[in-house]
């Protein structure tokens, strides 16, 4: 008995039930996809969240907010008093801070020519490049002098460019932000969508003053990042923040505060956690897929097991031994579970970057989903062959006959 | 060729009854002999067929092909003896479906040893007239066709015996007579043919009509003195 003579003669005779192989590829196709398509978007939100947070809180850093720390509170008195003065004390008191940029913002219209776009707009200083780690992709970053000016210069993200300018060169254009007038200068590097979900790219940042000033007419501003030279001194460093500014803002104790900090340390332990959801979540839904695709190809194969008897009597009557009988089975449920779960990766994987296009997320075809996938659909193959199989080979010649 | 003594068959019924499907069967078939068993349906002819084609294990006895007692094989070399000693032909014909004549042909070569299998498929359906319908599936042939199609597939190994069950069962009268006429051909090239059937037509056809109910064997005559087959065997075997 030649086995590679049996093998070509199993894919033939699958190839004749185009219907039957058909459904059981579905099976895996769908298990595998479904796996593929969630591990890599799974792992491309992951990447995407500390990348998003690597960047908010590079090294060492301290956040401050202005506004208490109640996510939920309605308004009350003296919820935005954080100010320019305040951050500049803090960095001038506290030699720990290296470096620091404070952000006032809102939603404007932006207007140029007949076209118009609502934005973000991030009133920030001219070391805001440094700071935050997203500078210009083509023209240049404000300077100080633009910042002490008050300039009308603008740096606008890609989306704005896009909805604004078309096929046009945005460089030196004038633009209008509400009523005012100012000069692009630069487009900002593209950022993608934040974990929020919120488009990075349709921002404009102007200098801090000109927001204040110009734009909103505030002299508040709503939160600064302070960065800490050294790792091990970031939450000292926040106690001591957290003492200046009730201080500064004469907050007496046993009084909440009127500002709200977050270091990179808390973060760190708010993406373990996500990381971890992540690290459950993921092999459960694996799980799953693979179960569905498994009983789905298991049943089939039992089915056609019973809807073949005859035949299977007929081969052992011209000759074939069990073991012919559960090789052919066993063959035919791995090539259809494995052929499908091909068919599932690729599918999977034109999901995931659709998906992936949709949310900004890049990089998005993960090592780990395919060779998953392929494990998947191979251990879906041979448990949802083997009963089949064997009830196969030991069907009775002469009863399988009758 | 076939030595059958004593053989006995029980089964157990769903129920834990035993039915005695065959008991006391003794009977001997010469090479080139070409051999009717009737019955009515239940009488144990199909056991007895399962028997000698070594699809079903007697109870008891001894069965001997070709002189070597094969009652007690494992299953792995039963179905080496089926696949090159016997060739089977069933009432439902039991082709493939969606598969062309010549691959039903050679489906008994898929499980055989032969290093070599070329062109026996096509030999055997010329040797039963469809050498124009090889690439034809069973659903483009006629029923007499398929049975012919089914014939050249016992054929292939060129086995010692050839098992019949109820051959011309599931066809018209033109076809029976036409397969028929395949068997006593077959016979008179020196092939040993074993045909289970309840048509007086087919038997009468045979040299040898063995009659068998309840489970035993209650007549065995022959009709001719020795087929030519028979003596051709004979002959071949001095």
């Amino acid at each position: 008995m030649s086995t590679a003579r049996l093998v070509r003669h199993s894919l033939k005779a699958m190839g004749r039930s185009k219907l039957r192989s058909g459904f059981m590829m579905l099976g895996s196709l769908v298990g595998v996809a479904a796996l593929t398509l969630v591990v890599s978007v799974g792992e491309g939100a992951e990447r995407k969240l500390l990348a998003t947070v690597r960047q908010l809180f590079g090294g060492s850093s301290i956040l401050v907010f202005s506004g208490g720390g109640r996510l939920m509170g309605g308004p009350r008195a003296g919820a935005s008093r954080l100010t320019l003065d305040d951050v500049e004390a803090l960095a001038r008191e506290l030699p720990g801070i290296e470096a620091w940029d404070p952000q006032q913002s809102s939603t404007e219209p932006v207007r140029y020519g007949g076209a118009s776009d609502t934005a973000r707009i991030l009133g920030q200083s001219e070391r805001s490049e440094q700071v935050w780690g997203r500078g210009v992709s083509r023209g240049e970053f404000f300077d100080a002098a633009a910042v002490a000016g008050s300039a009308r210069v603008a740096l606008v993200g890609e989306t704005v460019v896009r909805e604004l300018f078309g096929d046009e060169d945005p460089l030196g254009a004038e633009i209008l932000i509400g009523s005012v007038r100012f000069r692009v200068i630069g487009i900002l590097e593209p950022f993608g969508t934040d974990v929020h979900g919120m488009d990075r790219d349709d921002e404009v940042v102007v200098p801090i003053s000109t927001a204040m000033r110009r734009l909103l007419n505030v002299d508040t501003i709503r939160a600064a990042k302070l960065q800490v030279a050294d790792p091990a001194a970031v939450e000292e460093t926040a106690r001591e923040v957290r003492r200046l500014l009730r201080e500064r803002h004469a907050i007496p104790s046993g009084r909440p505060d009127d500002f709200s900090l977050i270091t990179s340390a808390q973060v760190q332990k708010m993406v373990a956690r996500v990381q971890r959801v992540l690290f459950l979540f993921l092999p459960l839904v694996a799980g799953i897929s693979l179960l569905a695709g498994g009983v789905v190809a298991a049943s089939l194969m039992l089915a056609s097991v019973s809807q073949r008897v005859g035949e299977i009597g007929l081969r052992r009557a011209v000759g074939a031994r069990p073991g012919d009988i559960h090789l052919q089975f066993l063959l035919e449920t791995a090539v259809t579970t494995l052929g499908g779960g091909l068919a599932g990766l690729v599918v999977g994987s034109i999901g995931a970057q659709l998906v992936a296009n949709r949310m900004g997320l890049e990089g998005i075809l993960s090592w780990k989903a395919i060779l998953l996938g392929i494990a998947a659909a191979a251990v879906t193959g041979l448990l949802a062959g083997v009963a089949p199989a064997r009830r196969a080979a030991r069907l009775q010649p002469a009863e399988a006959l009758r | 060729m076939i030595e059958l003594y004593g053989i006995g068959k029980t089964y157990a019924r769903p129920t834990g009854e035993a039915v005695q499907a065959l008991s006391g069967v003794t009977l001997r078939i010469e090479r080139g002999e070409l051999v009717a068993i009737v019955g009515s349906s239940g009488s144990g002819k199909s056991t007895l067929m399962n028997v000698l084609g070594l699809l079903d294990r007697p109870s008891e006895g001894h069965y001997l092909l070709g002189g070597r007692d094969v009652s007690d094989l494992d299953v792995n070399t039963q179905a080496r003896l089926r696949n090159q000693k016997i060739g089977f032909v069933f009432q439902t014909f039991h082709l493939l479906p969606r598969t062309s004549a010549l691959e039903n042909v050679e489906l008994p070569l898929l499980y055989s040893d032969r290093t070599s299998t070329q062109g026996l498929g096509r030999r055997a359906l010329e040797a039963v007239g469809l050498a124009d319908r090889m690439d034809h599936r069973p659903s483009e042939l006629s029923g007499g066709q398929q049975q012919r199609v089914a014939i050249a597939r016992a054929l292939v190994n060129e086995p010692d015996l050839l098992l019949a069950d109820e051959p011309t069962g599931n066809l018209d009268a033109r076809s029976a007579g036409e397969i028929m006429a395949i068997f006593a051909e077959l016979n008179r090239g020196g092939r040993t043919i074993v045909i289970v059937t309840h048509d007086p037509n087919v038997a009468a056809g045979c040299g040898r009509i063995a009659q068998i109910e309840d489970g035993r064997i209650v007549a065995d005559e022959r009709l001719r003195q020795e087929s030519q087959g028979a003596q051709a065997a004979a002959g071949e075997a001095r």
